[in-house]
C-alpha cells in the first residue's frame, strides 16, 4: 500500500518536473525538444489512436522457419488483437493483448486461454518476441527515463539517438534500450535492447518507409536476437489504416473467439 | 611339526576349561558380527531405497539421448536428429544388452494445460504406456482413474495439477504445446487418471500422455524421441553398464550419449559414496569395541595360567611357543564365533529382508537430496558385507590375542613358580 502511494507520488513529482522542463524548453528559442516528447511523438505516429492492418510475420530459427499472415487491430497502447489468416493449419488462432493480460484463442479446440504469468516470458506465436515484450512495449514511456545520447549525422542522415534507462521501480526486463530516430521525419531506424550487464540482447530495425493511409510508417520490422544472428523475425505491413472506428468493447474475449 | 599340533590341542583344551567364559566371549563376537552385518545391510537397504526412488520413479538408471540434448533440453535435439530413429530397432538393440532389464522411449514438451478459467504451465511427458511401466513406477502411482490409451486423446496429470486446474477424472482439458515447426499444437484431451508420487515438483507440473499423441501434437514423426530410459540389473554398477552399452551402440548412423544415474544425479551418487564410507566406519567401531572385550577375557585367562606357563617355560619351552598357544586360542575362538555368528545372522537377515518392519505408522517418510525415503527398515543382501565382516571378526579375535600372548611370553618362570 505504502509502496504504491510512494511510486504514485514519485510519478506525480516526475510529471511536475517534466512539465517544468517542458516549459523551460518552450521558452528556449531553439527547436529543442525533450527526448520524451520526441519518443512519445514517434510512438503516436507509429500507432495512431487506433489502427487496423494486415501483415506477414516471417520467422526464421535454427530449426524451422514459417510465415504467417495476420490481421491486426489496435486501440491506444493497451489494446491489440491479432488473428492468423494463413496457413490453414493455424488460421483463426488469435491473440488478445488487453492491459497486462494476454489471451489466446485456439480454433481447433474452440477455447480461449489466458497466458499464465509463468509463460509471459514465452515466445508469442514462435516469434522472437515474448508476450511480455508486447505487453510492456506500451509502457515504455512510463517505465524508462530518456535522454538524447547523440545528435548529428550518421551515414548522411541527421539523427537523434536516445538512451532509455529503466526507472528504479519499473518492472522491466531490459537494463537499457537505445533507439535511433531520423530527424527530418522522426522515423525510427533501429532499437537496441541490452540486459542488466549491458550486453546487447536483440536489435530491431525498421525499413521500407512508406505512406499508408496518409501516414509515413516503416512497413518492415526485423527483430534479430544478438546471440543467434542467423535467426530473425520479420513483420511486413501490407495494409494499415489509422484512427478507425474502434472502441474498447471490441477488444473482448467475444471478439477473440468470433470465428471468421 | 608335531609340537605345533600339541599347542593347538593346548589352546583348544584351554578354551574348554572355562566353557562359560568362552561361550560369553564367542557370543560377544557373534553378536558383534550380527550387528555389523545388519547395520551395514540396513544402510545398504536405505541406499537401495534412495537409488530406487531417485531413479525408479521417472529417471531410470541409464538414459540415452542425442549428444546435444543435455543440459539445455532443446526440443529439437531428438535422438538421431531431425529424422529421428527406427525406434523399435534401437530399443531392440539396447535391450539385447544382457545387463539392461527394460527400456522406454520418452518425449518431453513444454506447454499449457487449461480447464475452464484455469490455465497452468506444465511439462508434457510422452510415454509408451507398456514400456514405461517396466522402467518407472510413475504409472503405478495412480491415485484415481486408469492409464491412457494411445490415439484416444487421453491424459494423466499429477494430483496437485488436477487440484489447481479443478479437474476431475473424465473432465476435458485443453493441452497446448510448443510444436517443432514453431506453431502451437493444441487439442482437447480427456483426463483419465491422476497420479500422486509424493514429490511435489512432479505432482504439480507433469502431465502424462501416450507418446504418439504427443508426437502428433508437437508435429514430430513417430521416430522422434528425446530420451530412452533404461533399468539395469545392478543399480550400483550402473556406470560400468552404461559405458559398455555406449560402446555397444557405437557405430550406429547417429551418435548417442549414454548417461548413468550417477551422472544424472551426482549429488545422490556422492551421498551414497559417503554412506558407504560411514558403513565401514560403523563396522570398524563395532569390531574395535569387540577387540577390547576379547583381549580383556584372554588377558585374564593368561594371568590365571601364570604358573602353568612358568612350568612349561621351566621345562624348556621357548617364549614363542607359549605365546603361540594364546594366539591359537584366539584363532579357534574366532572360528567358533564366526560359525555361531553366521548361524544367527543368516536367518535373521533372510527374515528381515523378506518382511522389513514398516514404521510408516510411527514416522512419516522424508526426502533426502530429492529422493523420497519411506520409513521401511529393509535390509539388502550383499556379497561383500558378510565376507568383509567375517574377515574383520577373525582378525579381531586374533589381534585381541596378541597382547595377552605377548604378556604370556614375558612370564618369568622362577618368579611365577615362587608366587612372587
Amino acid at each position: 500500500m505504502d509502496r504504491v502511494s510512494r511510486s504514485r507520488l514519485l510519478r506525480v513529482s516526475l510529471t511536475t518536473a517534466a512539465a517544468l522542463l517542458l516549459s523551460a524548453a518552450a521558452a528556449a528559442p531553439l527547436t529543442a525538444q525533450t527526448a520524451r516528447e520526441i519518443i512519445d511523438k514517434v510512438d503516436r505516429m507509429m500507432r495512431g489512436e487506433s489502427s487496423h492492418g494486415r501483415m506477414t510475420v516471417d520467422i526464421t530459427t535454427e530449426h524451422w522457419s514459417r510465415s504467417l499472415d495476420m490481421e491486426v487491430w489496435s486501440l491506444g497502447a493497451e489494446h491489440s488483437l491479432v488473428r492468423v489468416e494463413s496457413p490453414a493449419r493455424e488460421a483463426g488462432t488469435a491473440t488478445l493483448f488487453a492491459g497486462d493480460e494476454v489471451w489466446n484463442y485456439l480454433p481447433r479446440v474452440d477455447r480461449t486461454i489466458k497466458v499464465p504469468p509463468a509463460l509471459m516470458m514465452g515466445s508469442w506465436m514462435g516469434s522472437h518476441l515474448t508476450n511480455d515484450d508486447i505487453v510492456k512495449e506500451s509502457r515504455i514511456v512510463d517505465d524508462y527515463d530518456f535522454e538524447i545520447s547523440f545528435e548529428g549525422e550518421v551515414d548522411g542522415v541527421e539523427v537523434y539517438e536516445f538512451t532509455m534507462t529503466p526507472r528504479p521501480e519499473a518492472p522491466v526486463v531490459w537494463g537499457r534500450v537505445e533507439e535511433q530516430v531520423r530527424k527530418h521525419d522522426l522515423m525510427p531506424t533501429w532499437v537496441r535492447y541490452y540486459d542488466d550487464e549491458g550486453t546487447l540482447v536483440r536489435t530491431m530495425t525498421f525499413s521500407d518507409y512508406k505512406m499508408m493511409s496518409g501516414r509515413l510508417v516503416p512497413a518492415v520490422f526485423h527483430i534479430i536476437p544478438a546471440d543467434k544472428p542467423e535467426e530473425k523475425t520479420s513483420m511486413t505491413y501490407h495494409e494499415l489504416e489509422f484512427d478507425i472506428d474502434l472502441d474498447e468493447s471490441f477488444f473482448s474475449l467475444r471478439t477473440l473467439r468470433a470465428r471468421r | 611339526m608335531a609340537s605345533d599340533a600339541v599347542w593347538w590341542k593346548v589352546a583348544w583344551r584351554n578354551l574348554l576349561r572355562n566353557r562359560a567364559r568362552t561361550l560369553i566371549t564367542a557370543s560377544g563376537l557373534a553378536f558383534g558380527y550380527l550387528a555389523a552385518v545388519v547395520l551395514v545391510g540396513l544402510m545398504d537397504g536405505m541406499m537401495a531405497e534412495l537409488i530406487e526412488n531417485g531413479t525408479r520413479l521417472m529417471m531410470g538408471q541409464v538414459q540415452v539421448h542425442s549428444p546435444e540434448y543435455r543440459p539445455e533440453r532443446n526440443m529439437h535435439h531428438t535422438v538421431g536428429g531431425y529424422d529421428g530413429v527406427d525406434l523399435e530397432a534401437l530399443l531392440a538393440r539396447i535391450e539385447s544388452d544382457p545387463d539392461v532389464t527394460a527400456a522406454a522411449p520418452r518425449l518431453y514438451g513444454g506447454g499449457l494445460l487449461s480447464s475452464g478459467e484455469e490455465t497452468r504451465a506444465g511439462l508434457l511427458f510422452g510415454i509408451d504406456v507398456d514400456r514405461e511401466q517396466r522402467v518407472g513406477t510413475l504409472l503405478s502411482q495412480l491415485s484415481e482413474g486408469r492409464l491412457p490409451e494411445a490415439g484416444q486423446y487421453e491424459i494423466l496429470v499429477g494430483l496437485e495439477m488436477a487440484r489447481q486446474l479443478g479437474l476431475e477424472v473424465g473432465a476435458e482439458v485443453v493441452v497446448v504445446v510448443g510444436a517443432s515447426d514453431g506453431s502451437m499444437g493444441n487439442d482437447l484431451f480427456t483426463l483419465v487418471g491422476v497420479f500422486e508420487t509424493g514429490t511435489p515438483a512432479i505432482d504439480a507440473n507433469y502431465a502424462v500422455l501416450p507418446l504418439p499423441d504427443l508426437q502428433y501434437l508437437m508435429a514430430m514423426d513417430p521416430g522422434r524421441v528425446h530420451e530412452i530410459a533404461l533399468t539395469v540389473t545392478r543399480a550400483r554398477d550402473t556406470p560400468l553398464i552404461a559405458s559398455s552399452l555406449a560402446a555397444n551402440l557405437e557405430g550406429s548412423d547417429y551418435a548417442v550419449e549414454v548417461t548413468p544415474w550417477t551422472e544424472l544425479r551426482p549429488e545422490l551418487a556422492e551421498m551414497l559414496g559417503l554412506m558407504d564410507a560411514v558403513n565401514y566406519f560403523i563396522a570398524a567401531i563395532i569390531f574395535a569395541m569387540a577387540i577390547f572385550g576379547v583381549a580383556n577375557t584372554m588377558l585374564i585367562g593368561t594371568f590365571e595360567r601364570r604358573r602353568e606357563f612358568a612350568v612349561v617355560r621351566a621345562l624348556g619351552t621357548s617364549p614363542m611357543g607359549v605365546g603361540r598357544t594364546v594366539v591359537y586360542e584366539g584363532v579357534i575362538l574366532g572360528t567358533i564365533s564366526l560359525i555361531a555368528g553366521a548361524l544367527i545372522t543368516w536367518p535373521i537377515v533372510v527374515w528381515w529382508h523378506n518382511s522389513p518392519p514398516d514404521l510408516t505408522s510411527l514416522i512419516g517418510g522424508f526426502s533426502m537430496v530429492g529422493s523420497q525415503w519411506r520409513p521401511i527398515l529393509r535390509i539388502e543382501y550383499s556379497y561383500d558385507t558378510p565376507v568383509i565382516c567375517a574377515v574383520a571378526l577373525f582378525l579381531t579375535a586374533v589381534f585381541a590375542a596378541v597382547y595377552p600372548a605377548w604378556k604370556a611370553t614375558r612370564v618369568p618362570p622362577a618368579d611365577a613358580l615362587a608366587d612372587r
